[in-house]
């Protein structure tokens, strides 16, 4: 396409666009920034946490042999849970963290400022575990 | 006594000559106030003056100079040499751009996004001779931020998704999106959201934040990439979501 200039002559048009070296991402490129570390660290702690969803269907469908095939305490199964824990605590940290970053809610003319979000969601995931945490140890026994 | 120096590593690529890019060593005199864009203009002037690189204003606010100081995004005007004692201190190009010679990119990719993104205001009436669009200070403050924005490009560098999906609109030009969309002013929230939410834009980002990392004028494109995707949200859940 030529600009009005290049079809009235009074520039000459390009010939033909430069030739230039196209940029090529290392494999490694992961590796070369902290945040990128943590950016993987964060995206992987996806993978523990579906892992023990899978573990704990097979769980369940042992319980088609009844109670006795359901063996949730067996000890590779609670290092297993303690490890997706982690994960899950440690993607809950990094989402949660971002709640006011993200989250932009008018009070007025101003917003609600950040750390207040931030704040309110933390203490909204501690409440709430509370809850679940009694449910299911007051409400299983 | 001999004059302190300190070596830059400078890489070279010339079109017509080159295969590649490869790194080119000069010794230049060092003193503590010399930034890396100094250093590169006394390479230019007294050693080597095929060397090639954008720079204007020499302060941080025309975005020219940015370019990979030891693998880091940085404008070369605000990178210390001081700070890369005892060097070698090594220059490349910006990640994620073809590399036209030396140190500078083909930045018409940027221009293309910035365009389709239209960082500008857009109303739907035009009220001539209607009088100014008054603001209050905290209507401006809403998009202050964002209005900061260079186009230095170092957001683009430092993002893992271009270089997998170059296509894709990029930190800047959603941050300007944001700013306009901000804007009390402006009445056009509703087209940007409709090209930001379509492909290559706001979705293919995972929020690895480097971006705002890396943001020589604290623009955080990561926010204004995650609120428009929280609005987006919002805007299709909620009735009363995406008034503007």
């Amino acid at each position: 396409m030529h600009t009005a200039a290049e079809r009235d002559g009074l520039v000459p048009a390009p010939a033909e666009a430069p030739r230039s070296y196209p940029y090529r991402q290392p494999l490694d490129w992961f590796t070369r920034r902290r945040g990128y570390v943590l950016y993987l660290a964060r995206e992987l702690t996806a993978l523990p946490i579906a892992i023990w969803w899978l573990l704990f269907l097979v769980e369940l469908s042992r319980l088609r042999d009844g109670s006795g095939g359901y063996r949730p305490l067996e000890g590779w199964f609670v290092a297993v849970s303690v490890v997706c824990l982690v994960a899950a605590l440690y993607h809950s940290y990094t989402f949660l963290s971002f709640a006011g970053l993200i989250m932009r809610i008018p009070l007025g003319e101003r917003n609600v400022p950040a750390r207040v979000i931030a704040g309110a969601a933390f203490s909204g995931f501690a409440v709430l575990t509370v809850v679940i945490a009694a449910l299911l140890i007051w409400g299983g026994a | 006594m001999t004059a302190k120096t300190i070596t830059l590593s400078v890489s070279r690529y010339d079109p017509e000559r080159d295969e590649k890019p490869s790194l080119q060593s000069y010794e230049v005199p060092y003193r503590d106030d010399m930034v890396v864009l100094d250093a590169l203009n006394w390479i230019k002037a007294h050693a080597d003056g095929s060397v090639n690189f954008r720079w204007s204003c020499r302060m941080g606010i025309c975005g020219s100079c940015g370019m990979n100081v030891n693998g880091e995004p940085k404008l070369g005007c605000s990178a210390f040499l001081r700070d890369y004692l005892p060097g070698p201190v090594v220059v490349e190009p910006l990640n994620n751009f073809p590399v036209l010679r030396d140190l500078i990119i083909d930045m018409d990719s940027f221009m293309e996004k910035l365009r389709w993104v239209k960082p500008w205001i857009i109303r739907q009436e035009t009220a001539l001779g209607g009088g100014e669009n008054r603001q209050t200070t905290a209507q401006i403050d809403q998009f202050r931020q964002f209005s900061m924005c260079i186009n230095c490009m170092l957001c683009y560098s430092a993002c893992p998704v271009i270089a997998i999906e170059p296509e894709f609109v990029g930190p800047a030009a959603i941050a300007l999106a944001r700013r306009y969309d901000l804007d009390s002013r402006d009445q056009a929230g509703q087209e940007r959201l409709r090209t930001l939410t379509g492909n290559d834009a706001i979705w293919d980002c995972s929020f690895i934040g480097e971006c705002s990392a890396v943001c020589p004028k604290d623009v955080d494109p990561a926010k204004a990439i995650q609120q428009t995707k929280f609005e987006s949200t919002m805007g299709m859940l909620l009735p009363w979501g995406g008034k503007k």
